[in-house]
């Protein structure tokens, strides 16, 4: 590989360049450039995704027979508790951060974050905090174990007595990872505010970076009160205080209040930048504009907003009293609207196109395809009579891996398929990538569909062991669950070998409409350096004849020359 | 936008962007998030005083409230102080900047002398019940952050020896400047909150 | 900006297509909806067949709107494939402002409909009670105020890690809750250490409980049998095994159990959790920290946990 390909003054600059040679060292440097923080994060994040998967393995297969028989109940709750952690602080949050890096910038022309030295120490406190997490395993008496919401009396009773307790370390790990997510929230927020291409007003940004802000504006809201929740349960682990002891006059369930108040719009944190995936996607693969572009656009803070005002209805059979119920079952309806916007304008977008079913466009369609199902779950367990019913048992479990895996995950899978060339230079193997989807949505299907039924007939969550009469669903869920570990092995060996080996990848592979794609693959250091363009049209414009930028064919030409 | 230059050398490392005011942005966005940690302190303390059996430690029957108001008085002026000291600044004179922006961090720290002297008079700890807690952790939190005001503005004051400092504008004292009257807006909804509401 | 081929008339081709899909969906809808009464336990108290009405009408509604999306998904993924070689674009529709208004209204009133109904089912059924907070050390007997419209009761139900323990207005303690059919019961929840839930599946009710709090619920039980009771809080390492039975009978049965039991003297009541402790600490404590069980409540009729359940 010669160094002709690339733009000379780049390899003037001491930093080197993604797809550059010799340069895979700066992944594991302090480096402050957006779109190599960005495949740090998503490096990262697949691997704790294997590491929280491989903990889901061992939960079903204690699953599948209803004897507690394959660990000890105790080591039971340890590994549930942090196969969740993992999960969600290890995996999802962390490679949306990917997203953003890799994303934000290059979308809106941007050279880079408006704080890039932060963006590189929000990155660097993952390991950090990973390894305090992973590190709770040694912990004296193992790790958290108290499930992923740490509720209080439980998550005090520290049995051993020990001042450093898995309890503890969690409970650091997840302060840790909030100042991460909030630095990130700062700088993705300014960036999007600040940094955009000459002509890109708000309703000519591409919906991605329209739901990335909505989703960092949750964390800036919501974050602070979790950590308020979480010094007070340290103080009282640790200190003595008794704000949730009830032997000191402290109220558990206030507990509940600070936890939920984050922890329900963080799943719109999550959710936000895959609908944003989905946006992105449907246009390229049907070759049609987006439907009803402000609406979707609208509604990502529609979403913003209410998420911040349904969080009770974690609690609806909690210490809560029936007016609050009802309140917030009331207010938790009302996501259900711009939820429903966006899913009927994907269809609508999808409706006389011309659709190609590349790996990012199956990835899409099953999300979309698992969301509808998700959502009307959800609409049910709104309803307080049903939550009553079928809260804290396998129903619920069952719908928030629909949402979580079945949709979140998707979209994730379908991003990277489908960044894949431009930010790594490389194409991907189209055969791999589709036998990963086929695996996948089988396998997710058998794992989480039956465990409705469970739940229904009154299975709880959480348990090692269970009455024989759930026995069948939870042995279709385990065959399911394996063969999703499974599905992980095409996954990880076209990710690889394509990094290493697959076809060299044009600036446009996918002829999509974009500013990320009149860049090179990979982009230079700082984007368009210099030489940003001006955005005359608003996005997805495909069959409507008119150029994204002004002077689109000199910076075609200036991509492909790179 | 015509052809690239080639002889454009990039001049400065890549990763290092123009700011152009940016960094305001950015600190306001932090600051509204920060403020969120208290106001969720505050709605817990409001809580647990409305609806704990026992809110107030065995023979404890309040708070003495003149020495902590004089404490406020002195903190809020500061505010005003610390918005003089921005002027001089502003008008570029850099020894009334300095003299100004000490007295701030003079009375800054008067205050949290104010409140250490406070704690140790006081016949509850931070194991005391809920009130006990909750007492403590406020004042203790926002102490933490009057002290970072004053070390942040310890650092503005030894950066305006450095010659030329402030010659591309006065961004970091704006910064520290809106921090402190943060952290005092803070300070009078904990003291309404916490020793006007008994 | 929408650009569409101009027509000679309304299509009704796609008209008569539509309409039978869309009663062919409505046929669906409502088989999916009577089939949904069949996913739940046995119906065993006044509350089920509310629960289980309105599971069926978001099930019938959610199955409309779910095959009604995922067939035009299936409709365009046969009739809108791009040919391997066709690069060309799809139509370029960029919205439809009175389809976008409509699609955002009519959820609207769809879903605040469902919310005022459950509203309505959650006043009829009256089940939770007032919480009362109590300092540690206070004596719960007596903070509780019966249900003023309840029959039965009050019933104190303690939660522990890991076994339960009902105490009857007479004296009376067990592990298992035996109730009289048709007649509404108060229930006083209270638990001695962590959070744990009162959940009965064939009922359909669940209520947590609070270490701290007094919590009044009341409910009616409908169907003479023997259901499970389970705790759905996350309790601990045996949280799984917190489990026991409601026996539902009656009044005669009832009130026989309650003064034959009476005579019984007291013995070690239901402890799932010892037992597996126990076997954990023979193989040398190996294990993540867990606390020990507390001892086994002393009651009057510990119960058969042998006997199988309805549900």
């Amino acid at each position: 590989m010669t160094t002709t390909n690339y733009d000379p003054r780049i390899l003037k600059a001491p930093h080197p360049v993604p797809g550059a040679p010799d340069n895979w060292k700066r992944f594991f440097s302090f480096n402050t450039d957006a779109k190599v923080i960005g495949i740090q994060y998503i490096a990262t994040a697949l691997f704790f995704l294997l590491v929280g998967g491989l903990l889901a393995m061992i939960v079903r297969g204690e699953l599948i027979t209803p004897p507690a028989d394959l660990v000890d109940p105790s080591v039971y709750n340890g590994l549930y508790t942090m196969h969740g952690t993992v999960m969600l602080f290890l995996f999802l949050f962390p490679i949306l951060n990917g997203f953003n890096n890799l994303l934000i910038p290059t979308m809106i022309g941007a050279p880079d974050m408006a704080f890039p030295k932060l963006n590189a120490i929000a990155f660097w406190l993952v390991p950090l905090f990973a390894v305090v997490l992973m590190g709770s395993f040694f912990a004296p008496g193992g790790p958290a174990s108290s499930g992923w919401w740490s509720y209080p009396p439980m998550s005090l009773q520290n049995p051993l007595n020990h001042f450093i307790n898995g309890q503890f370390l969690w409970i650091l790990a997840v302060a840790l990872s909030g100042i991460s997510s909030i630095m990130g929230a700062v700088n993705f927020v300014t960036t999007i505010i600040r940094m955009r291409a000459p002509g890109m007003g708000f309703f000519k940004m591409p919906i991605f970076v329209w739901t990335a802000w909505a989703a960092q504006t949750i964390q800036l809201v919501g974050l602070p009160a979790l950590t308020g929740g979480a010094v007070m349960l340290l103080f009282d682990l640790s200190f003595g205080t008794s704000f949730f002891r009830p032997e000191g006059g402290g109220d558990p369930v206030l507990f509940q209040h600070f936890f939920w108040f984050y922890s329900h719009p963080a799943v719109y944190v999550l959710v936000l930048p895959v609908f944003g995936i989905f946006s992105e996607l449907f246009p390229v693969y049907a070759r049609k504009p987006l439907f009803g572009y402000r609406f979707v656009a609208i509604a990502s803070f529609g979403i913003t907003f209410l998420s911040l005002i349904v969080w009770v209805h974690h609690m609806f059979y909690s210490g809560t009293p029936m007016w609050m119920r009802n309140l917030f079952m009331a207010t938790t309806m009302l996501i259900a609207v711009p939820t429903g916007v966006k899913v009927f304008a994907w269809l609508g977008t999808l409706w006389k196109g011309n659709l190609r079913l590349s790996t990012p466009m199956l990835f899409c369609l099953g999300g979309l395809f698992n969301f509808i199902f998700a959502g009307i779950t959800g609409v049910m367990l709104a309803t307080v009579p049903i939550d009553v019913h079928v809260g804290n048992t396998y129903f619920v479990v069952a719908h928030f891996h629909y949402v979580i895996f079945n949709t979140i995950g998707f979209g994730v899978f379908a991003g990277i398929y489908h960044w894949f060339p431009k930010f790594t230079g490389r194409m991907y193997y189209e055969g791999l990538g589709k036998v990963h989807f086929a695996l996948t949505f089988i396998g997710a299907t058998l794992n989480w569909l039956p465990l409705h039924w469970a739940g229904l007939l009154g299975m709880p969550r959480r348990v090692a062991s269970y009455d024989p009469e759930f026995a069948i669903w939870n042995v279709i869920a385990s065959i399911g669950a394996f063969m999703l570990g499974v599905a992980s092995i095409p996954f990880i060996l076209n990710m690889v070998s394509s990094w290493a080996r697959g076809p060299q990848a044009p600036p446009n592979p996918w002829r999509a409409i974009g500013l990320e794609w009149l860049l090179p693959s990979p982009p230079p250091a700082e984007n368009f350096e210099d030489d940003i363009p001006t955005v005359i049209s608003e996005p997805y414009g495909y069959g409507l004849g008119h150029p994204l930028v002004e002077d689109e064919a000199f910076y075609v030409r200036r991509s492909e020359e790179a | 936008m015509t052809s690239v230059n080639p002889d454009l050398q990039l001049n400065h490392t890549p990763g290092h962007v123009k700011h152009d005011g940016h960094n305001m942005t950015g600190f306001v966005i932090f600051l509204c998030s920060e403020s969120v940690i208290f106001l969720a302190f505050f709605a817990g303390y409001a809580v647990l005083k409305l609806t704990a059996p026992q809110w107030l430690p065995d023979g404890v029957e309040g708070l003495e409230v003149r020495m902590p108001l004089i404490n406020s008085i002195v903190l809020v002026s500061s505010s005003f102080v610390a918005y003089a000291a921005e002027r001089y600044l502003h008008k570029g004179n850099l020894w009334g900047f300095r003299a100004v922006w000490l007295l701030t961090m003079a009375m800054g720290s008067y205050f949290v002398y104010g409140q250490y002297i406070e704690w140790s008079e006081l016949t509850f700890s931070l194991t005391s019940g809920v009130f006990g807690g909750m007492f403590y952790l406020l004042t203790g939190f926002h102490g933490l952050h009057v002290i970072t005001g004053i070390l942040l503005m310890g650092l503005m004051l030894a950066r305006s020896f450095v010659p030329g400092n402030y010659d591309k504008g006065e961004m970091g004292v704006a910064s520290v400047s809106l921090f402190w009257h943060f952290v005092d807006v803070i300070w009078i909804l904990l003291f309404l909150l916490i020793y006007v509401w008994q | 900006m929408t650009s569409t081929a101009p027509k000679n008339g309304p299509n009704i081709g796609a008209i008569v297509i539509i309409g039978i899909a869309v009663v062919i969906n409505l046929v669906i809808a409502k088989m999916m909806a009577t089939w949904s009464y069949s996913w739940f336990p046995p119906q065993a108290s006044s509350a089920a067949p509310y629960v289980d009405d309105l599971f069926a009408l978001e099930t019938g509604i959610g199955s409309f709107i779910f095959f009604g999306c995922t067939g035009f998904l299936g409709w365009v993924l046969l009739f809108n494939r791009a040919g391997k070689y066709d690069e060309s674009d799809g139509a370029p529709i960029e919205g439809n402002t009175k389809l976008e208004i409509t699609w955002t209204v009519i959820p609207l009133i769809l879903v605040f409909a469902i919310a005022f109904t459950s509203m309505k089912v959650n006043d009829t059924l009256n089940a939770l009670g007032p919480k009362q907070k109590y300092a540690i050390g206070a004596d719960t007997n007596a903070l509780i105020q019966a249900d003023p419209s309840a029959q039965v009761g009050p019933i104190q139900v303690i939660a522990r890690q890991w076994s339960w323990e009902f105490i009857y207005p007479n004296g009376v303690r067990s592990s298992e809750l035996h109730l009289p059919i048709d007649q509404r019961v108060n229930l006083q929840l209270q638990s001695e250490d962590v959070i744990h839930s009162f959940y009965v599946p064939a009922f359909r009710l669940k209520q947590d409980i609070v270490p701290g709090s007094l919590i009044s619920y009341s409910l009616t039980p409908t169907r003479p049998g023997r259901y499970r009771l389970r705790d759905a809080m996350f309790s601990g390492a045996y949280m799984s095994v917190n489990q026991s039975n409601v026996i539902v009978e009656s009044e005669e049965a009832y009130s026989d159990w309650l003064k034959r039991t009476a005579k019984q003297s007291l013995q070690p009541g239901l402890d799932p959790g010892r037992e597996l402790y126990d076997r954990r600490i023979a193989r040398g404590d190996k294990g993540w920290a867990t606390v020990p069980p507390a001892p086994a409540p002393l009651v009057n009729d510990p119960g058969d946990p042998s006997l199988p359940h309805d549900a």
